[in-house]
């Protein structure tokens, strides 16, 4: 187990900028998940990680130790592929004591870590076969078992579970979150999934563009999204958005929208009176009340099963709401709504939040 | 009802043949091809093994049963010829296989130029064997050739000789010639079959804490097994078959030292213009081959199923 830190990381692929100066501290067995869009850089700064790609600029710690010039041999960290990777020629009980028998453990010392490894995972049936004869979610657990045999100062996730279906997904996310928390083990993982993003991780790291956006509990980057980024990418169904003026009246603010109308902000915040600003509410906070402060065109209905996600226009913007009631399954063609103010969003000129 | 349910027992026998022999019809004209272009001339080969044909004697031709393989057994030239084919064999596939590797292995790391590169791997490929011959031939000549010279220089001969005309050396002429010739239809090959081999296997290998020797004998190897034996299988059976460069080069001499099986066929059925005796050697060597070409069916088989 250990600590890792990156400091300033750039990565250029010939003179294309990947990456443009990402800071992280990562505390030893703690669980990072890095989110982002795709080809934002997460596989690139995890490979970086591994050192399956060279440091273009910037210094990796592993355990306070620099590895920046290390092979990813001798940096002791393990990973686990979105292919997985298997070695297809060996044995799953072969594969997963590959590590161990390049380092020339004993006999027994390997049997043992397969035997506690496999059993872990229940690989045990299946460990003289090959992995073309497994299923995808046995050639997962392989994958894992490869990994956690050699107990390595850390773990590399990338992507690991995108190759599965819905349910096994699912199972094997809660799987996961079970091995941490016996190994205790220093993770990385790299998704775009952002279940599993808030399910799995201590902290999240949000990326865009090459650019570390917010690092934070899940919670927080929920809660309070740093900027527009964040705060439209955490969340399903996403925030809505309100484009407008920041104008300061009396005691309160309001948002004056491009058709002249204003949305009530409740109290006084940091930015200019008159900047352009955007004001966020998430689906799940929109309140429906008789007695709602707006009108709400329903255009479309979603039944999820759970809840209900409305599609709405207010002062001719499009939004949605997450609703547990039912009878808005047939809601009538307008709905009354409120956006209580402790749920509202602000985000400046530049895209930052603004309390 | 009955009837119904047993049409088959109330066909006319006619219908009956003519569904029966329906598939062999459809298939007759592609059978008929095959065996009159394969096997006829396969045939006729072998059934001069059996008889006495030598094209100056006019009388010749009537059936001799085994006397050609009973002169075969006690031919030494065609003992000697047997052992040459081994070593030249055995050496020409050896080194291009060797060399084939390196080269597929070094054209498999990106370079500046590697497209240039792999182009310019395949030009040995495009020159008529011949003419690859005459070239070796001349470049060996110390008359006109550099090779002496710079062998003598390096100390490698004591003279700047023709190793063509020298009884211990001949062999390596041709073998050096053979080499420059087949290295491309390795590199090529394992080329091909090394580009197909997953990148992140290497990537997870390296993570494992495998060098560069541990991932080729665990990765690279095993992936390339199949495709080593089909292509030494190939060349084998080619190369052993294959006289043109040593026809070119040496015609067999200096005193039958590079004389190999196929060219002792071709001086047998051509110089000799003895075709029966020519034949039986050449079926005496076919069946070398075919148990050759098994065993090492066999054995990718074998390697195939494991993996
Ligand atoms: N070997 C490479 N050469 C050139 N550009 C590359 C290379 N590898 C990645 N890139 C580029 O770097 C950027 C980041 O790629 P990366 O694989 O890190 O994205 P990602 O965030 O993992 O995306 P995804 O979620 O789709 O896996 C992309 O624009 C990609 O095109
Ligand atoms: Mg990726």
């Amino acid at each position: 187990m250990a600590s890792i830190d990156i400091h300033g990381i750039r990565k250029s692929f010939g003179t294309f900028p990947v990456l443009h100066g990402v800071d992280l501290t990562i505390r030893d067995g703690e669980f990072i998940v890095l989110v982002g869009p795709s080809g934002c850089g997460k596989s690139t700064l995890l490979r970086m990680i591994a050192g399956l790609e060279d440091v273009t600029a910037g210094e990796i710690r592993i355990d306070g130790k620099r590895v920046n010039d290390l092979a990813p041999k001798d940096r002791d960290i393990a990973m686990v592929f979105q292919s997985y990777a298997l070695y297809p020629h060996m044995s799953v009980a072969d594969n997963m004591s590959y590590s161990l028998r390049l380092r020339r453990s004993t006999k027994e010392k390997i049997a043992s870590a397969v035997g506690n490894a496999a059993s872990k995972l229940g690989l045990d049936p299946l460990l003289e076969r090959r992995p073309r004869a497994l299923s995808g979610g046995q050639r997962q657990r392989v994958a894992m078992g490869r990994a956690i045999v050699r107990q390595p100062k850390a773990f590399l996730f990338d992507e690991p579970l995108s190759n599965l279906d819905a349910r096994l997904r699912e199972q094997m996310r809660a799987e996961i979150k079970k091995l941490h928390g016996d190994l205790r083990a220093t993770s990385i993982y790299v998704t775009h999934d952002q279940i599993e993003a808030m399910t799995l991780a201590d902290r999240i790291v949000a990326m865009h563009a090459g650019v570390v956006q917010q690092v934070g509990t899940p919670l927080d980057l929920y809660d309070r999204p740093a900027n527009l980024f964040v705060a439209g990418f955490i969340g399903s169904p996403g925030m809505n958005f309100f484009e407008g003026r920041y104008v300061a009246s009396g005691e309160g603010a309001e948002l004056q929208l491009a058709n002249g109308a204003t949305l009530p902000l409740g109290k006084r915040l940091g930015i200019e009176s008159g900047s352009v600003a955007t004001l966020g509410i998430r689906p799940e906070h929109v309140v429906i009340a008789d007695g709602g402060a707006l009108e709400a065109k329903v255009d479309l209905i979603e039944p999820t099963g759970f809840g209900i996600i409305m599609h709405v226009t207010i002062h001719d913007i499009p939004m949605k709401i997450f609703t547990l009631d039912r009878a808005m399954l047939n809601p009538g063609p307008n709905v009354r709504v409120d956006l209580p103010r402790d749920k509202l969003h602000l985000f400046g000129t530049e895209g930052t939040r603004v309390d | 009802m009955t009837i119904a349910a047993h049409p088959q027992a109330v066909r006319p026998l006619k219908k009956r043949i003519a569904d029966a022999s329906e598939p062999y019809l459809y298939s007759a004209p592609a059978l008929i091809l095959i065996i009159t272009v394969m096997l006829v001339p396969l045939a006729l080969g072998i059934s001069y093994a059996f008889r006495d044909i030598q094209l100056l004697n006019p009388l010749s031709g009537g059936f001799i049963g085994l006397d050609h393989f009973r002169a075969l057994s006690e031919d030494q030239a065609f003992f000697r010829a047997l052992r040459n084919t081994l070593w030249w064999t055995g050496a020409s596939v050896f080194l291009q296989f060797l060399f084939g590797l390196i080269l597929a292995l070094l054209l498999d790391k990106p370079f500046a130029g590697r497209g240039i590169a792999q182009a310019l791997v395949f030009l040995p490929w495009a020159v008529p064997s011949f003419l690859a011959g005459l070239n070796w031939a001349w470049l060996f000549n110390p008359v006109i050739g550099p090779l002496p010279h710079w062998m003598y220089a390096l100390g490698i001969m004591d003279a700047p000789n023709n190793i063509l005309s020298d009884p211990h050396l001949a062999m390596w002429g041709p073998i050096v010639a053979n080499v420059w010739w087949g290295i491309p239809f390795f590199a090529i090959t394992l080329l091909a079959a090394l580009q197909a081999i997953p990148r992140d296997l290497y990537e997870a290998a390296s993570i494992d804490g495998a060098g560069p020797v541990q991932r080729f004998l665990s990765i690279t190897l095993p992936f390339l097994a199949p495709t080593i034996a089909i292509t030494i299988l190939l060349r084998t059976v080619w190369i052993s078959n294959f006289a043109d460069l040593i026809v070119v080069m040496t015609n067999g001499g200096p005193a039958d030292r590079t004389q190999i099986v196929a060219s002792y066929i071709f001086t047998q059925a051509f110089k000799r213009l003895d075709f029966g005796y020519a034949s039986a050697i050449a079926l005496v060597l076919l069946v070398l081959l075919l148990a050759y070409s098994m065993l090492i069916v066999l054995l990718r088989q074998t390697l195939l199923n494991k993996g």
